[in-house]
């Protein structure tokens, strides 16, 4: 059992004033049998009145705006969460009993098994999936990871090398991309195969500096979130897989969402009046074992009383943020 | 209106026409009317043609004066034309109407439910009996919806149920359902007061149920909805704007119900509630009788680059604090896979058995369904399962085999996207042909509006008759070469003398 304080600072710094601004964040941390959310606070600068709901694949979004003329927009959340052990699941589940139960599967869970926008079905990833099914021996959980290894090892991780917007398409182009398609790939081997995938975000809580692997760690957690898939495999349930890392999912892989692809799942997503171009940065600083106290407070925002005001007439396109 | 004097080769309407193969409205064999247009015809058939032509040119001019027109997309021109009318009415006799409307009627309330369970619990899902990846796969079901509680619970206020008549039976049949944002009911209020001053001889003659409380009622459901106490209801029409083909019915209905014309500039969210700029500051808005696609709706939720919408709007939607006429979401309930489904609806919703028949549906996604349509193509009429107003869609016998061919590629490469029905043989009206001057049946369906209020469905008595005005065509839709007649409904036999 792990505890976990999480503090993720999203910055937009903007060249010019911009107003009106609209904004739908996933950022709350998960509750259910593998982990708990204990106190979760959501701030922003300007102040706003955030709104918070479940989403049709039962994440917590929080909605807020900013109408008055501003020039920087802070959002930081602030959360405890509670990382339980994961017991341990036999997957003895056969390929060949994944495929008897395809029209099953289809129906319960045609979201996590269609070709979505950032993870067309491709005939090039064939060639990945008969390898990791040739190196299986026929168990389902095992083609799994095995794809996932293969990923990981034949991709390199680049920051940068896609953007928001990159379908598997450019990531299979550049043999390169960041976690967001790393996991975009497993979920396009694992869906073209029969098995029900989704995309997983959240953070990564980075491992003490001994650690040999810490390097590549550090640029995934210590910049932003973190992205993995989780698999579907009759029998046993929804099994977490890493590519990126290489590694198994365990007590340092912090849930925020899941969905079809990253598409369902950006942490911040907003857009804003005004002709100013924007500056985003990111920070999240994750603290194992920090003592605090586990109170909820869900969509409390520091707020101030709302003046009305009247707003002129939108000049031009909204411009989009996202992270 | 000065009478023209005749010449020798002038002819009456009526004369030389062909009732022909399919099912004729007014006539039950050559120069024999249904006892229901005996009286029509003793007015029209008196009528020379130069005559009639004359009071066809002035009922154009009419809808011309008044700006009554739409905008067709797909010439590139984006031109506004006149939705051409025929003065030849289609009579409907009221124990016909009767039970049309309990169909109808029947069909709103299942629909209803239908979007409630799917948006909500998901019984029907659960319960097996409509798969679950058809709903899934449908372009228009929004996952956005599922868990949003709607004001009082209704999804489809407004819907605009596309009706046919078959020629071989004579039955009226569901074609498409519409249950997003119908549109045309601005016709049927227009069409009658265009006819009743052009044919005021013809009308009076018979008692014709009234049409012209459509926009009252609309307003009394639109207001019914509001979220905020105490009486208050502030309702707008929100429109995608002046170059929206139906921009004449935005502005028409807005003025008929005395509420304001919006566009999305004109609209603002603070804090999950919706409010209208004014001269006076902020006005807050309760009720929205949308215009406007889900997918333009907000900026922030559904397409990104929409500047018609409101941003922030599904977030006022959700916290409860403002309507919308139509739900997002509805479209699913249109689609035309979906429709297949709808008299299972009826019996899972309601345990009653469909009053009104439709349209045997193949389902090309179906393995099945999809070997028979590949083989019987050229008899089949095919559609796109999300489009609309007569867009993508093969009419088997009426196409070259090249034609038929790229139609049978399309399919193999999407098979969901795509459903075959028979091709019905559509009742036919006469009505007047200005390329070949003569009067002669064209075919035609028909479109009731029918408005739910959350325990009732007020249906228009008749609807918007449209009609194929090209000889031999079978479609319809004002995008694609089609007029309208006025439709008269008429009062319960015994009832007419009374008045």
């Amino acid at each position: 059992m792990n505890r976990y304080h999480l503090v993720h600072i999203t910055e937009f710094h903007y060249d010019g004033p911009v107003s009106e601004s609209y904004n739908e964040v996933r950022l709350r941390p998960l509750t259910d049998e593998r982990q708990s959310c204990l106190s979760f606070r959501l701030t922003t600068h300007p102040p706003s009145q955030a709104k918070s709901y479940q989403d049709a694949f039962g994440n917590w979004v929080h909605q807020f705006n900013v109408l008055k003329e501003h020039r920087h927009l802070k959002i930081e959340t602030d959360s405890v969460v509670l990382r339980l052990d994961a017991p341990e699941v036999d997957t003895k589940t056969t390929l060949e009993e994944v495929d008897e139960e395809q029209e099953e599967l289809h129906e319960e869970f045609y979201d996590y098994l269609v070709d979505s926008k950032y993870v067309p079905h491709l005939a090039e990833l064939d060639e990945l999936i008969s390898t990791a099914e040739a190196g299986s021996g026929g168990n389902a959980f095992a083609f799994a990871k095995e794809a996932a290894r293969l990923i990981h090892e034949r991709f390199q991780y680049v920051p940068g090398a896609t953007h928001v917007a990159s379908s598997i398409v450019d990531a299979i182009q550049m043999g390169a991309g960041v976690c967001q398609d790393f996991a975009h790939l497993l979920l396009g081997a694992a869906r073209k195969r029969g098995i029900p995938a989704r995309y997983v975000s959240g953070y990564l809580v980075p491992q003490r500096a001994e650690n040999p692997d810490s390097a590549l760690e550090e640029v995934i957690g210590g910049q932003a979130s973190h992205a993995w898939a989780e698999v579907y495999i009759p029998e046993c349930g929804w099994m977490a897989l890493d590519p990126t890392l290489g590694k198994d999912v365990g007590a340092r892989h912090v849930r925020i969402a899941y969905g079809r692809d990253y598409g369902d799942v950006a942490p911040v997503r907003g857009l804003y009046n005004g002709h100013a171009g924007q500056r985003l940065s990111v920070d999240v600083q994750l603290r194992p074992d920090v003592d605090v106290d586990g109170h909820e407070q869900l969509s409390g925002t520091a707020a101030l009383p709302q003046e009305e005001e009247i707003v002129e007439e939108r000049p031009s396109q909204p411009m989009q943020q996202q992270q | 209106m000065p009478v023209k004097p005749l010449n020798a080769a002038s002819r009456g309407l009526f004369e030389r026409y062909e009732v022909g193969e399919f099912y004729d409205e007014m006539f039950s064999a050559p120069g024999v009317p249904r006892p229901h247009y005996a009286k029509l015809f003793q007015t029209m058939a008196g009528l020379q043609l130069e005559q009639f032509d004359e009071r066809r040119k002035i009922a154009d001019l009419s809808f011309l004066l008044q700006g009554i027109t739409f905008t067709v997309y797909s010439d590139g021109a984006g031109a506004e034309r006149l939705f051409p009318f025929d003065l030849i009415p289609r009579i409907i006799p009221y124990h016909e109407w009767e039970r049309v409307e309990r169909g109808l009627a029947q069909r709103v309330t299942a629909l209803n439910l239908f979007l409630q369970d799917v948006y909500g619990p998901q019984k029907i899902l659960a319960d097996k009996r409509v798969p679950r990846s058809l709903i899934y796969s449908c372009k228009h079901f929004r996952r956005e919806m599922v868990g949003l509680e709607v004001p009082r619970g209704i999804y489809a206020h407004i819907c605009g149920i596309d009706l046919i008549r078959d020629s071989k039976t004579g039955d009226y049949l569901v074609l498409e359902d519409n249950v997003r944002t119908p549109s045309g009911v601005s016709y049927v209020l227009e069409n009658r007061l265009i006819m009743t001053r052009t044919l005021p001889e013809a009308f009076q003659a018979y008692g014709v149920l009234p049409v012209n409380h459509y926009p009252t009622e609309l307003c009394r459901i639109l207001r019914s909805l509001s979220p905020r106490g105490g009486g208050a209801a502030e309702a707008v029409l929100l429109t995608p704007g002046i170059y929206n083909s139906a921009y004449f019915e935005h502005s028409f209905l807005a003025q008929q119900m005395g509420i304001e014309l919006v566009e999305g500039r004109d609209l603002i969210v603070d804090d999950t509630v919706v409010y209208m700029k004014t001269i006076h500051g902020l006005r807050r808005v309760d009720v929205i009788y949308r215009r406007v696609d889900d997918d333009f709706l907000d900026a922030l939720v559904f397409r990104s680059d929409s500047l018609m919408g409101v941003p922030g709007l599904m977030g006022a939607y959700r916290a409860g604090n403002v309507a919308l006429a139509n739900a997002v979401g509805n479209g699913v309930a249109d689609d035309k896979a979906v429709y297949a489904y709808v008299p299972e609806f009826i019996r899972y919703y309601l345990g009653e058995e469909p009053i009104l028949g439709s349209v045997d549906t193949y389902l090309c996604g179906r393995q099945k369904d999809l070997g028979y349509v590949l083989e019987h193509l050229p008899e089949l009429v095919v559609k796109a399962v999300g489009e609309s107003g007569g867009y993508g869609m093969l009419i088997g016998p009426a196409s070259d085999k090249k034609t038929v061919e790229e139609f049978r590629q399309k399919i193999l490469a999407e098979p969901r996207n795509y459903i075959a029905q028979p091709l019905v043989a559509l009742s036919r009206v006469p009505s007047y042909d200005a390329t070949l001057d003569k009067v002669g049946g064209r075919h035609v369906d028909l479109r009731p509006y029918c408005l739910f209020d959350g325990d009732a469905v007020t249906v228009v008595p008749g609807g918007l008759t449209r009609v194929a005005l090209r000889e031999g065509s079978v479609v319809v839709n004002s995008s694609q070469g089609g007029g309208s007649k006025d439709t008269w409904v008429l009062r319960e036999e015994g009832l007419r003398e009374e008045d």
